[in-house]
This record gives structure tokens, sequence and C-alpha cells, in this order.
């Protein structure tokens, strides 16, 4: 009986599980299809967001090894940098320099130049000077100077300013031999490039086809000689010296070959009276012969009129001397700078192919001096403009005889007046007025503009 | 030929002239100049400091020490050495003060 009972119990317990899940699949047939398609859907949306997330993790890897690549050549170049750096310094701290060094300086200018005679407004090109120095150790220095410029017919001059070889013999000797600037005087030495020339131009007599002599080649000493708490400097040059121009006056450049075998002999002494006075004398003499033309151009001389008998003076050549002081007082803001030249050129026949016999040129007489005085006015109140401004005044006189040409092109009295303003320590504006006294009765004097920058690098 | 004699007086009397008032001088520059290059001063810097402000100064305006190299400086300094007669030892005063301040 109890058997019967728990078969029939379990009989309907099994019939009363089944009946409901019969009736459930029974009564949502079609809720089952479309459940499976949303699942379906579902998975299909699962499985891309899988490919795009392997997508995304592989480029990442991708990145993240370029990002370790770039790291790693980073970390490679600090060290080879590192090394490069230490090895710079331990060469530099080593006091081990090359044996060979170099130098590129030099200046350069461009302005503008106006005034009251007839054509006289120009820009104008200025000056490209490259100075080129190379030492070797302590035991010389080779120094050379180019000048590029434009003419007004549009051409570009190329000139050796100077190309010499300095060699120090001892801390008061030093043996120079080349194409030199002139020693004499200061300016053309030490003054002339424009970056530190305070007015646009040279005094009148201290540039070409002045009484200042521009350059020599030969050899110079030079140096040094403590004397007490002073010192005194000196230049001693042996050149070529000067020579006889196609115009019958004196050409005081630098040639590349003597034309008479006559060297000339000159120099300069400078004596420091006061730390910031220097006071200066120079002295050069030689002998010049006639115009030697070049060849090609074997014309006569300009013809110096004149009705001299043939043997009443030298033939062939003449005694040259030109003498000079100078000083220069320079203590903190203010320059106040002096010069003075004197030439003189002896009489003489200057042969030539028409006139074996010579042509008659008189004695030729050339001075020159110049008094300049600037003033930077880096202690006039607060502004960094005003202490920037540099005014300027110069004054000077050039008086030949024995040359009616040259005294008319050249003899005058010049005046300047200009304002300066330093951009840099090396770069300079200019502005100026000019006036030029021409001391030859119908030469008109003129007046000019000046407006220049210029850069010394 | 007279003039190749009084050329050849003039070469002779200078060189000659030059190695008797130079040559006791090249001496003794020598002996200072390398006794004193031995020894570590450290007032140079302070030294060329004034040598640079009086010895430039003189004829443009100071260049400040930032505008070269120290081996740009090494040549500068032998030119204007030569251009401004400046002492061994001075210029190497205002070396020294330029490449410390550059």
């Amino acid at each position: 009986m109890k058997k019967t009972l728990f078969l029939t119990s379990a009989i309907a317990v099994i019939l009363l599980g089944a009946i409901p899940a019969e009736a459930q699949t029974n009564t949502s047939a079609e809720g089952v299809s479309s459940a499976n398609q949303a699942l379906l859907a579902r998975i299909e949306k699962l499985e891309a967001e899988l490919i795009a997330l392997r997508t995304s993790v592989q480029q990442s890897a991708q990145t993240a090894s370029a990002a370790k690549e770039t790291a790693q050549n980073a970390a490679k170049t600090v060290r080879t940098v590192q090394k490069l750096a230490k090895a710079g310094a331990a060469g530099a701290y080593s006091g081990a320099p090359s044996d060979a060094k170099w130098h590129l300086a030099g200046y350069a200018d461009v302005g503008f130049v106006g005034g009251d005679m007839p054509g006289q407004d120009s820009f104008v090109t200025g000056k490209f000077n490259p100075g080129f120095h190379f030492q070797y150790k302590d035991l010389l220095i080779f120094e050379s100077e180019l000048e590029f410029s434009t003419t007004s017919d549009g051409a570009t001059t190329t000139e050796l300013e100077y190309s010499q070889f300095d060699i120090p013999i001892n801390d008061y000797v030093t043996l120079v031999a080349g194409k030199y600037l002139s020693p004499i005087g200061q300016f053309q030495e030490r003054l002339h490039p424009s970056w530190i020339n305070r007015i646009q131009g040279a005094p009148a007599g201290f540039g070409h086809d002045g009484v200042q002599p521009t350059s020599d080649t030969g050899v110079q000493l030079r140096g040094t000689v403590p004397v007490g708490k002073t010192r005194l400097t000196y230049t001693v040059a042996l050149g070529n010296g000067p020579q006889t121009t196609f115009e019958g006056g004196v050409k005081l450049e630098g040639v590349g070959n003597d034309d008479n075998s006559n060297k000339s002999l000159g120099g300069r002494l400078g004596f420091f009276a006061l730390p910031y006075l220097e006071l200066g004398g120079s002295y050069l003499t030689g002998k010049v012969s006639g115009y030697a033309p070049p060849v090609g151009h074997e014309e006569a001389p300009v013809t110096i009129a004149a009705d001299v008998p043939v043997g009443s003076f030298a033939q062939d050549n003449a005694r040259y001397t030109l003498w000079g002081m100078d000083a220069a007082y320079t203590k903190g803001a203010l320059a106040a700078r002096f010069e003075y030249l004197n030439s003189h050129r002896a009489a003489f026949f200057s042969p030539t192919a028409d006139a074996p016999a010579g042509i008659f040129l008189p004695r030729l007489g050339m001075k020159a001096w110049y008094g300049q005085a600037s003033y930077r006015m880096s202690n006039v109140g607060s502004s960094d403009f005003i202490h920037n401004l540099e005014p300027v005044v110069r004054y000077g006189e050039f008086r030949i005889t024995g040359h009616d040409v040259l005294r008319e092109e050249n003899a005058q009295n010049r005046f300047n007046v200009g304002l300066n303003y330093w951009l840099a320590p090396t770069i300079v504006t200019k502005a100026g007025l000019e006036w030029r006294d021409f001391k030859v009765a119908g030469v008109p004097s003129e007046t000019l503009y000046q407006f220049q920058i210029a850069y010394g690098f | 030929m007279k003039t190749m004699k009084n050329n050849r007086f003039w070469i002779g009397s200078t060189l000659v002239i030059t190695m008797l008032v130079f040559a006791p001088l090249a001496v003794a520059g020598q002996d200072s100049a390398s006794s004193k290059a031995k020894k570590a001063d450290p007032m140079q810097v302070v030294r060329g400091a004034k040598a640079w402000k009086n010895n430039c100064g003189r004829c443009h305006n100071l260049r400040s020490p930032k505008e070269l190299t120290d081996e740009e400086w090494d040549v500068s300094v032998t030119h204007m050495r030569i251009r401004a007669n400046l002492l061994p030892l001075e210029a190497d005063d205002i070396k020294a003060f330029l490449k410390a301040s550059n």
C-alpha cells in the first residue's frame, strides 16, 4: 500500500512539474525566436566590439613598441651627447686648444649722401671689408683685409687693404712682413674702419690722395717697452715707399714692387703721458722717381708747366719727407683727438719717352691737420635712448702747394658735426653735416648731408 | 748705382740698430714671460678687466665678451696685441678676463 502510494505520489509530482513546463513551451514559441535573434544580435555586437578591442590593443602595442624604440634612440643620443660633452670638457680643461685657430672679423657700412650741388643725392653701398686672422700656436699670425665696394657706374672694386705676417720675436719686438696699413699717425692704422670712425668719412687729407700714407709693402719691427709706470710704443718700417703719380703727385699706397729700388724708412713713436693720454710722433723718408706708366699706357704725366732750365734740379728722382704728430685723450665718455701731418717732395725732372730730359715737377708741399671730439652720453639722465647718443664735432684743414690741379680738387677747410646712435657696442648709425670750404678761387663750397649705418664684426 | 748703395746703407743701418737695441730686451723679455706664465695668478682676471677697459676702449667701443668663443678671443686678442702694441702679459690678462666672462 505504501509502495503504491509512493509510486502514485512520484508520478503525480512528475506530472505536476511537467505540465507547467509544457504549457510554457507551448505558450512562448514565438517569443523564443525573437529572443534568439536579439541574443544573436547581441553576440554579433559583442564580436564586433571584441574585434575593435583587439585592433585597438594591437595598435596600442605597436605604439608602445614605437615609443619604446624612440625612447631607446633618445637614450642612445643622450649617452652620445654626454660622451661628447665629457670629451669636450676634458679637452677644454686640459688646456689643449687647437694648434691652428682662426677668426673672421671686419666691418661693413651703407649710407646716404646728399648735398647742395647737382647730382649729389645718392644712396651709397658703402664698403664691405672682411678681415681674416689665422694663428698658428704662438708662432705667428697671418692677417688680411679685403675691401669690396661699388663704383658710380656699377662696377665692383676689390682691394687688398693689408696682408701681413706677424711674428712675435719676444715680449717687446714683433716682426711684421707684407702689405701693412701705414703706421704713420693714428687715423689710418687704428681709426679708419667705419664702425670706429665717429664721422662718415676721413678728415681732409687723411684719406686717399691725401698727405696720410694709406699702406706700404715691406717689413716692420714694432712693440712696446715699459718705461717706469708708463710705456713707449714704437714702429720702425722699411717699405717700397712712395711713387710719382700720373698727375705728378705722390702715391702713398702699398705697391707690389719698388720702381726705384730705394726703400722708404719711417715709423712712429708713441708715449703715454697718462694712462688716458697718448702722444705720438711720426716720420717717413724715401725717394721718388719719375712716373712709370703701366704697360700699354705710355702717356706722359700731366705736365706742370714751368720754364725751368734742364739741369737746375735733380734728374730722375727726388727726396720725399713726411713728419707728423698726434695726440689722443680718451677718458670715460669723452674722446678728443688731434693729428698733424706735413710732407714735401723736392723739385725734380721726371723723364718720359717724349721728354728724356724730363718734365719739371716743382716742389710739392702737403700738410693737413684735424681735431675731433666726441662724447658718449652714457651718464646723462636715466633714459637708455639718451645713453646711446654720441654727439661729435671735427674740424680740419688740408693745404697743397706746388700742384694746381691737386690743390683745386683737394685743398680745403672741412667742418663736421654729427650725432651718432649706438644700437650695440659695434653697431652705429650716424647722421651728420659736412661743410667743405675749398681754398681756391672759383671753386664753390659744398654742404653735404650724410647718413650711415656701420657694423663691426 | 749710388741709389743702390744708399739703399743698402739704410737697410743695413736699420737692421744693425734694431739688433743692438732689442737683443738685450729680447733675452730679458723671454725670461720674464716664461717664469711668470708658469704661475697661476688669481688676480689675472681682475688685471685683464682693467687692461681691457684701458686699452681696447682707447680706439673703439668695448665688445661684449660674449661675442666670441674662447678660441676666437685667442686669435682676436693676438691680432690686437700687434695692432695696439700691447705687452704679451697684458694680452694674456685680457684673454683670461674675456674667457672668464663669455
